[in-house]
């Protein structure tokens, strides 16, 4: 029977409480121990060939009969209110089959911040209409031909100024978010400062980051009748129908949304977005499928970005480094847009044993493209500033950065009391410092070759990392003994499909070529949250593997009775049934195939979180660099990273998620930034020139161990997430590495050559 | 982008002809024209495409008359020409060093000496800016981060070639054909600034393209390199480039040729520096001062005061490197 339950749950540095229905019985994690065939090997993906081949259909290559494509006009000025909309030549022009703005369209909310076509446009790139035609060059061509009058507002893109009474108003209710800073505290913080005999205090700045997927933002929308189907690159298919099926006023079994490959979404597909809905409603007005896809210069103005942020940071530690007390002032530049402040005070309230603590974060409305979550939201930037202080901290102490770190260790979440699950931090610690050579690379100090300086550095990492619940799935046994997972989460390119194939391969004790996995579709599938977080495997997993678990009992029931053999002695391993009672193994088909069309379906749901535990992922990694002291070049040489995530299901596709986010994180650490003109409010770096991504060339040798261990507490794969830790403390890394360098530590970020020169001394005269 | 019909050339007097028309644009390798094009910053009507002109992907050597390099020859041509690699390889280092292998294989050598700036005002269509036509630089007190230090007056765009700085090392010439015009200059007479009535950084007018590069044989014991400063390791624009070609008899400096990229709206030629070297015997010093002469008229603007000791260590490095190598 279902039980409704209270479940509490960490996601991307915030602890939600929300109701859930969950049902069956809890499986027990498998123990270390326990000999798995398929579960932590390293397994190919299962749709690799047809994604590597160009078979696999993502949402831009979806063509329908009949289809017309869709262009966004976007506001040229950064705060401006719409006086008129002249669409009349753009509607003469021939193949434009339609003009959508606020004149023709319902007026819908969005975030309670706009509206899909807004009056008000508040950045440069602000949706302001949309032409629909028959291909997208003449749509282009339409653009042009709409006269907009703007009547221009005062604008703010400094989220400092931004904070000054005196501010332009980018929202009505002012540009502070919620109105009040975000404050979190415990203990007596001018106690703790009072008590410390070293107190550090440094202002630190991170730039605002673009996520720049491989696959823009797009949708395509039919109607078939008075249901709507939308292909959607999107992180979460139940979110866009909910999302859909409320803005547009129909119910939820009308709505259909699919998304079966994706080219990345890093937290800027998280959400609904406004070309999604105005696609549905180009569809409804013209009777025909409408796509609109964004392009390179649309992806770097309007998807989301990781927003800039000044972090005031404030440390006290007794002479030993204990920590004493921590303070944190953060000023976060949301946007015009934000429905939630990334947590960038995270890792100071969670990383390290503080017992006096206060972190203020004031997120900021400015007239620039919204923010979104980007990989780790808050906490890259968090880490970097924190570590960065931990490890002034530990000069000034004249300790090893790793002792100090050790020695404010905390087996105890900070924030509630709990104790941690598992934490594998320790043991990260220790085994990057081997395989990184830290110690005696800490020992020779600082080496200096001619006009080449080495640094080394390390910086720790905590995230959440379990799952949540509900997430539903079902596993069909066919007649031939081949098996189907289904369940509407999605793979939005790090390799879910694979994963849930091994889980049910492993439950079921079937070969996983029998196995195939459908998900990304609304409507055939069961509901699973969005993916992100890092939650995705935690959270489908363990339904996968409960709906397995139940197919496999259901299985085995049946094949006793047709094998005439007690059914406790029955056991299925590779497909095949064996028992004492019979002579030899029995193949699933030569049971199933007696029995007609006869199917088996397993369903499965995700249990609930623990209640006395903290879940966290943990991990330490460790840079070396060379900076070139003429130049200001930084190079990194190598990068080590430890982390704990729990029970590895496939080392393959966690190794690219290992990869992946420290080259992120590099680009973010060394020269990822969008460039916003000061004077007008325009994205300068709307291209992938400009907004410098690392190339091949720029990738250090890159070395990656995991803990392993089940986390038997965290849900019943023992697995935690691994999607978002590896980019955390890759910035932070690199940046105690070029301070180690040079001598002194740089407090912004990206560390690009004026920068690195302007530390080293150099200057103009 | 907008339609435009497409020709292809049958013959170079042809090719000028239609050159010469309005709104009429030549496309070679197109790595730079299409960004602008689908930028919607320009929209020919016409464009002609070189391409079919097969003399022009030639490259020649003769040891008496040099190099003689066709306009649409490609980059990746260049960089794995052996004879380049070996006897010119200030100009194998340039060309490896731009963009990346898959416009390097498209990009051709005329190209990339004609190219646009890369000012991002320039390139984005919101900014009516003074080099398009309009009344101001909005570099200027904008973000400026990569804009010019040296001889900087209406516009703040650098010339983002990096061919150009080595073939002007190299004392290249180019044969330029026009309407009225075949004739040869010199590869530094190719570049000027923009001017209020001239607002374009070649001084090729309608129709007029580059045919053929010449550049002469380096005097016996000549040594040269290009040296480039990028934001990342592949695929960026100079930050500062510096092309050195050095003549030597014995340890003196008979002559040197010393260009900098990424500076200044031209590719800049050192010449102040290069008088500081001539005739002397090469020195930690000497190196230094010539360094300190080049930037000595450096004027940067808020954001690229960086490049002025990038560009001074990078040029003291170029000379040191050379007697190096010696």
């Amino acid at each position: 029977m279902p039980k409704v339950i209270k479940t509490k749950t960490e996601f991307e540095g915030r602890v939600v409480e929300e109701y859930v229905v969950v049902e069956g019985e809890g499986l027990s994690a498998w123990e270390a121990q326990t000999p798995l065939r398929f579960v932590g090997k390293r397994t190919p993906r299962i749709d690799g060939p047809e994604r590597v081949t160009g078979k696999a259909v993502y949402t831009s290559d979806v063509q329908l009969s009949g289809m017309l494509y869709g262009k966004i006009l976007r506001s040229p000025h950064p705060h401006a209110r719409i006086k008129k909309i002249d669409t009349q030549r753009a509607e003469k022009l021939p193949g434009v089959r339609a003009v959508l703005s606020f004149h023709n369209t319902p007026t819908i909310s969005f975030r309670r911040q706009t509206f899909l076509f807004d009056q008000i446009v508040r950045y440069v790139g602000d949706e302001v209409a949309c032409v629909i035609a028959d291909d997208e060059e003449i749509a282009q061509d339409a653009l042009e031909l709409i006269e907009v009058e703007y009547e221009l507002l005062p604008a703010v893109f400094d989220p400092e100024e931004a904070l000054q009474p005196s501010a332009p108003k980018v929202q009505p209710d002012g540009n502070l978010l919620n109105g009040q800073p975000e404050i979190y505290q415990r203990g007596d913080l001018a106690q703790g400062f009072a008590r410390a005999d070293v107190l550090i205090e440094r202002t630190f700045k991170t730039q605002c980051a673009l996520h720049n997927c491989l696959e823009p933002h797009g949708s395509v929308a039919l109607w078939e009748g008075d249901s709507l189907t939308v292909w959607d690159s999107t992180q979460h298919i139940f979110g866009v129908r909910e999302g859909l099926a409320r803005l547009l006023g129909l119910p939820l079994h009308k709505v259909r949304v699919i998304k079966k490959y994706m080219g990345g979404g890093f937290g800027s597909k998280n959400n609904l977005g406004k070309y999604t809905v105005i696609a549905a409603l180009g569809a409804l007005r013209t009777g025909r499928p409408v796509k609109i896809l964004l392009d390179r210069h649309e992806e770097n103005l309007a998807t989301g970005n990781r927003p800039s942020s000044i972090q005031h940071l404030k440390i006290g530690a007794k002479r030993d480094g204990t920590l004493t007390a921590l303070e944190l002032k953060a000023i976060v530049a949301g946007g015009a847009y934000c429905l939630w402040p990334p947590s960038v005070g995270g890792p100071a309230r969670q990383l390290y044993a503080c017992p006096n603590l206060k972190t203020e974060q004031y997120t900021v409305f400015t007239n620039t493209g919204p923010l979104s979550a980007f990989r780790a939201p808050g906490y890259v930037e968090g880490t970097f500033a924190l570590e960065s202080v931990m490890d002034e901290l530990a000069k000034e102490l004249k300790m090893d950065p790793l002792e100090l770190r050790l020695k404010n260790y905390t087996e105890i979440d900070q924030t509630t009391g709990r104790p941690y699950s598992t934490k594998g931090l320790r043991e990260a610690y220790e085994r990057g410092a081997k395989l990184f050579g830290w110690t005696s690379l800490k020992k020779k100090g600082q080496g200096v070759r001619g006009r080449l300086r080495r640094g080394v550095g390390m910086a720790s990492q905590i995230w959440s990392g379990n799952g949540m619940p509900p997430a539903y799935a079902i596993v069909k046994i066919n007649p031939d003994g081949t098996a189907t997972v289904i369940t509407g989460t999605q793979d939005i390119g790090t390799g879910t499909k694979t994963i849930l194939a091994q889980i049910a391969a492993e439950e079921l004790g079937f070969p996983i070529e029998k196995i195939s996995v459908e998900i990304g579709d609304t409507q055939l599938g069961l509901y699973a949250p969005l993916s992100a977080g890092s939650m995705t495997v935690a959270s489908v997993g363990p339904a996968v593997r409960g709906a397995a678990h139940d197919a496999r009992h259901q299985l085995l029931d049946v094949a006793a009775q047709v094998l005439e053999v007690p059914r406790e002695s029955l056991t299925i391993s590779d497909g095949l049934f064996s028992s004492p009672a019979l002579s030899e193994c029995v193949a699933v088909p030569e049971v199933l195939k007696n029995l007609e069309n006869f199917m088996i379906i397993g369903r499965g749901a995700r249990e609930p979180n623990p209640e006395d535990v903290a879940v966290n992922t943990f991990g330490a990694q460790f840079a070396e660099v060379t900076v070139d002291t003429e130049t200001g070049e930084v190079q990194v040489e190598r990068i080590v990273a430890v982390h704990d995530s729990g029970r590895v299901i496939n080392p393959l596709t966690l190794s690219s998620q290992i990869e992946g986010g420290i080259i992120q994180g590099l680009g973010y650490a060394l020269f990822e930034q969008r460039i916003v003109d000061r004077n007008t409010g325009v994205v300068l770096t709307d291209n992938l020139e400009s907004y410098k991504v690392p190339t091949a060339l720029d990738i250090p040798e890159i070395i990656h161990e995991m803990i392993d261990r089940p986390d038997l507490k965290a849900n019943n794969l023992g697995v935690k997430g691994v999607g978002e830790p590896p980019i955390i403390p890759t910035a932070a890394a690199i940046a105690n590495a070029v301070a180690d360098a040079l001598g002194v530590h740089i407090y912004e970020l990206p560390l690009t050559r004026d920068k690195v020169l302007k530390a080293l001394g150099e200057n103009h005269a | 982008m907008r339609n435009f019909e497409h020709i292809n050339a049958p013959d170079l007097q042809t090719a000028i002809a239609l050159l010469s028309k309005p709104a009429t644009e030549a496309i070679a390798g197109g790595t730079d024209l299409l960004g602008e094009l689908k930028a919607r910053l320009r929209s020919p009507q016409r464009l002609v495409n070189l391409k079919t002109l097969s003399q022009l992907r030639e490259i020649r050597y003769s040891p008496r008359a040099g190099l003689k390099i066709g306009a649409l020859v490609t980059l990746a041509e260049i960089e794995r020409h052996s004879v380049i690699r070996e006897k010119f390889p200030i100009l194998a280092q340039a060309a490896s060093s731009a963009a990346t292998p898959q416009l390097r294989h498209m990009g051709t050598i005329g190209g990339n000496l004609c190219q646009k700036p890369r000012c991002w005002y320039y390139r984005n269509k919101l900014f009516a800016c003074w080099l398009k036509g309009g009344e101001k630089c909005f570099a200027e007190d904008g973000e400026n981060t990569y804009h010019a230090i040296l001889g900087a007056e209406r516009c703040h765009a650098v010339h983002p070639s990096d061919l150009a700085p080595a073939l002007i090392a190299l004392d290249a010439t180019l044969r330029v054909v026009g309407p009225d015009l075949d004739g040869e200059i010199s590869v530094e007479e190719l570049y000027t600034k923009p001017t209020a009535s001239r607002r374009q950084m070649t001084v090729l007018g309608p129709g007029e393209l580059i045919a053929e590069i010449y550049v002469p044989l380096p005097k016996e014991g000549a040594r040269g390199i290009y040296l480039k400063a990028m934001e990342r390791k592949s695929w960026s624009f100079a930050l500062v480039s510096v092309a050195a070609q050095l003549s030597f008899e014995g340890e003196r400096i008979t002559d040197a040729r010393l260009v900098l990229g990424g500076v200044a709206a031209i590719p800049w030629r050192a010449k102040d520096s290069e008088k500081i070297l001539t005739g002397q015997k090469f020195s930690e010093e000497l190196a230094k001062r010539a360094a300190e002469a080049a930037l000595a008229g450096a004027q940067p603007l808020q954001g690229n005061a960086y490049k002025v000791p990038l560009a001074r260590n990078l040029v003291k490095r170029a000379l040191e490197l050379l007697v190096a190598s010696s």
